[in-house]
C-alpha cells in the first residue's frame, strides 16, 4: 500500500466524519433531545403501575420492575424509528433546499462519503439519545430494584424462609433489574433504527419528497414485522396446500422486505430471559448487512443523480 | 432490483435459521393470533406489531385491573386472554389472570352476588375451573416455571376449591403431581416438595407413595413440620394397622402433652381431607396418660366445619 492511497484513505474517513458531525449538529439544533424529557417523565411515572399482588415475598414489586423496562424500551423504539426515519427524510430535501448539497458536491466529495456521513450523522444522534435514555431507564430501575428487594427480602425473613431460598429469591429479583441482557435489547433497538435510517435513506435518493419517504418508510418498519410469516410460507414448501403464486409473491415479499421479527428478542428481556451474546452478535451481523447494502445501494441510485 | 432480489437471497437462510433459534429458545413469542388482534384494536395491533407487544401488554394490564375493581368478571378474562397472547412469557400475567378468575371471581359468586344460589354455585365452580385451565396453559407456555406449577399445585389443593372438581382424589392428584414437576425444576422453595406430599398423602390408594416420600422428607430436620410428622404416622399406621400408634406419637413427638396437641390439630383439620388413620387410637391412649376429662376429650369438641358449597350456596 502506497503513500497516496493511505492519504486517500484518511482523507474518506475524515470527509465523512466531518458531514456526519455536521448532520448530528444540525439535527441538535432541530431541538430533538427536548425529547428526553418527555422520556424522564415517563421512566418516572412507569414506578407507579405497581398494581396489587396476590403471592409471596417473591411477587413483591416485579411486576413495577416490568412496566419500566417495558415503557422505557418502548418509548425508545418509538423515539428511535421515529427519529431515524424523519431525520433522514428530512437530511437530503434540506440540504437541497438550503444549497448546501450543491456547495458540498462542487468540491471534491465523492457521494458515498456524502451519504455515509449524512447516515452516520443520524445514527450518531441516535446512539446519543438511547444512551441516555438508556443511563436514565438504568438509574431508575437500579434504585427501585433495591427498593423492591429490600421488601421482599424483609417479607421472606418474616416468614422465615431459609437463606437458599432468600439466595434464590435475590437471583431471581436480580435478573428483573439491570442487565447486561438489557443493554443487549437497548443496542438491538439502535441495530433496528439503524436498519430503519439507512432504508429511509436509500428511499430518500430517489423519493420526490420527504412525506413520501417517511409514509413508505413507515409502511415497510410495520410490513417488516410481517416479513418472517411470509417466509414461512415459502420455506414450508406449500404444506397448507398454497399455490405456485402464493409461494412466489411470499418469496418475492421475503426478499425484498427487512425481516424485523427477530428483533423481537427485546420483548423476552422484558419478560425477564437473559439474551446470549451469541444472539446480539447475530442481530449485529444483520445490522450492518442491512445498513451497508441498503448505503450502497442508495450510492448507485445518488450517483446518477443531477442536480 | 436484481440487486435487492440477490442481497434478500444472501440473507434469507441466515434470518430463518436466526428465527428458528429464537423461537427454540423461546426468546422470540409465537405470532400474534388473528383473535388478539381483533380484540386489541388497529391502534394497538399496529402497535404490538411494530416491536412493542410487551408494552401493549402493560397497557392492557392497566385495563384488567379496572375490570377488576369494577368486578366485570368475564371481560377480567378477556382482557387476561389477551395479555397472555402478547407476553405469554410473562409469570405475573398468568398468576394474576388465574387468580382473579379462581380466586375473586370465585368469591364474589360466593359472597356478594345478587343471583340465585344454584347459578352462583355454577358460577362459582366455573370460575375455579377458568382458573385452573388458565394456570395449566400458562404452564404449558412457561413447562419450567417453578412458580406456576406451584401455584396450580396450591389451587388444587386448596380446601376450599375442592368441592368444585369433580373426583377430590384426582385434584389432589394433580396438585401432588404439579408440586412434584415444580420442585423437580430444582428453582422451587423448599416447601413446594413437602406441599408435594401434603397432596400425595390426601390421594387414595397412593398410600405407599406418599409414605416412601414422607420418609425421605423426615431424614432432612428442616422438613419436620407437625403435620409432615402426624402424616408419617397415619401412613406407617395405614401400612402397618396393628403398629402402636401411641408409641410413635412419643417418638415423632417427644412428649405426651406435645404429641396430643399435634393430634388433635390434625383430628379437627376435617375440611383438609386428611387421612387419619391410627389417629384416634392414639388420641384415646393419650387422653388417658393425660387425664383429660371427657367433657374436655377430643372426642366431644366440635369438628372444623365442612364448609362445602353446599352451605355456602343455600339460600
Amino acid at each position: 500500500m502506497n503513500d497516496t492511497t493511505q492519504i486517500s484513505r484518511g482523507s474518506h474517513v475524515s470527509r465523512i466524519g466531518v458531514i456526519a458531525l455536521h448532520a448530528f449538529t444540525q439535527l441538535v439544533r432541530m431541538k430533538v433531545f427536548y425529547f428526553l424529557a418527555v422520556f424522564a417523565v415517563i421512566a418516572i411515572a412507569s414506578n407507579f403501575f405497581d398494581l396489587p399482588q396476590h403471592e409471596g415475598p417473591e411477587s413483591v414489586g416485579v411486576n413495577v420492575l416490568r412496566s419500566i423496562k417495558s415503557w422505557s424500551l418502548g418509548t425508545m423504539t418509538l423515539f428511535s424509528v421515529v427519529l431515524s426515519i424523519v431525520a433522514t427524510a428530512l437530511l437530503l430535501p434540506k440540504d437541497v433546499e438550503d444549497r448546501t448539497l450543491y456547495t458540498i458536491l462542487a468540491k471534491p466529495v465523492p457521494r458515498i462519503d456524502y451519504l455515509a456521513g449524512k447516515l452516520l450523522g443520524v445514527l450518531l444522534l441516535v446512539f446519543v439519545s438511547l444512551a441516555l435514555m438508556d443511563v436514565l431507564m438504568t438509574a431508575v430501575l437500579q434504585i427501585r430494584t433495591s427498593m423492591v428487594l429490600e421488601q421482599q427480602l424483609e417479607m421472606a425473613r418474616a416468614m422465615g424462609w431459609p437463606q437458599d431460598a432468600i439466595d434464590s429469591l435475590r437471583v431471581e429479583t436480580l435478573a428483573q433489574g439491570p442487565s447486561w441482557s438489557l443493554q443487549g435489547a437497548v443496542f438491538a433497538v439502535f441495530l433496528r433504527a439503524s436498519i430503519m435510517a439507512s432504508l429511509a435513506l436509500l428511499i430518500s435518493t430517489f423519493s420526490t419528497s420527504t412525506l413520501f419517504t417517511t409514509i413508505i418508510s413507515f409502511l415497510i418498519y410495520f410490513i417488516g414485522h410481517f416479513q418472517a410469516d411470509a417466509r414461512d410460507v415459502y420455506l414450508q414448501a406449500g404444506q397448507a396446500g398454497e399455490g405456485i403464486f402464493a409461494r412466489l409473491a411470499s418469496l418475492a415479499f421475503s426478499l425484498v422486505l427487512p425481516d424485523f421479527q427477530n428483533f423481537n428478542v427485546i420483548d423476552a428481556v422484558i419478560e425477564g430471559q437473559a439474551m446470549p451474546l451469541l444472539i446480539l452478535g447475530k442481530l449485529t451481523l444483520i445490522g450492518l448487512y442491512y445498513a451497508l447494502f441498503f448505503t450502497i445501494a442508495s450510492w448507485f441510485i445518488f450517483a446518477e443523480k443531477e442536480f | 432490483m436484481a440487486a435487492l432480489l440477490a442481497f434478500g437471497a444472501a440473507r434469507l437462510p441466515f434470518e430463518a435459521g436466526l428465527a428458528k433459534e429464537l423461537r427454540a429458545a423461546g426468546l422470540t413469542p409465537p405470532p400474534m393470533e388473528i383473535g388478539t388482534r381483533d380484540k386489541i384494536g388497529q391502534t394497538s395491533s399496529a402497535v404490538a406489531l411494530g416491536g412493542l407487544r410487551t408494552l401493549v401488554a402493560t397497557f392492557l394490564n392497566l385495563r384488567a385491573f379496572s375490570f377488576f375493581q369494577e368486578q366485570r368478571w368475564d371481560d377480567v378474562a378477556d382482557a387476561f386472554d389477551t395479555i397472555v397472547d402478547l407476553a405469554p412469557r410473562t409469570r405475573y400475567y398468568w398468576e394474576t389472570g388465574s387468580w382473579h378468575s379462581a380466586y375473586n371471581a370465585a368469591s364474589y359468586y360466593t359472597n356478594d352476588s345478587k343471583l340465585p344460589a344454584l347459578r352462583r354455585r355454577e358460577a362459582w365452580r366455573a370460575s375455579i375451573l377458568r382458573g385452573r385451565a388458565f394456570l395449566e396453559r400458562g404452564i404449558r407456555n412457561n413447562p419450567t416455571d417453578w412458580s406456576l406449577l406451584a401455584g396450580l399445585g396450591f389451587l388444587l389443593s386448596d380446601s376450599n376449591k375442592t368441592a368444585a372438581f369433580r373426583d377430590p382424589n384426582e385434584a389432589f392428584a394433580a396438585a401432588a403431581d404439579a408440586y412434584r414437576h415444580s420442585a423437580d425444576t430444582g428453582k422451587a422453595l423448599p416447601y413446594v416438595r413437602r406441599a408435594e406430599f401434603y397432596s400425595l398423602a390426601r390421594v387414595a390408594g397412593k398410600e405407599k407413595e406418599a409414605l416412601a416420600l414422607a420418609r425421605s422428607l423426615y431424614a432432612s430436620p428442616q422438613n419436620r413440620t407437625p403435620t409432615l410428622l402426624i402424616l408419617l404416622l397415619v401412613l406407617e399406621a395405614h401400612e402397618n394397622p396393628s403398629m402402636d400408634s401411641t408409641r410413635r406419637a412419643l417418638e415423632l413427638f417427644g412428649t405426651p402433652e406435645k404429641a396430643y396437641e399435634a393430634l388433635t390439630g390434625h383430628w379437627q383439620r376435617t375440611r383438609e381431607r386428611f387421612p387419619v388413620y391410627g389417629v384416634a387410637a392414639a388420641l384415646e391412649s393419650l387422653e388417658k396418660t393425660l387425664a383429660i376429662p371427657a367433657e374436655k376429650s377430643i372426642f366431644n369438641q366440635p369438628l372444623q366445619s365442612t364448609a362445602s358449597p353446599d352451605d355456602w350456596f343455600q339460600k
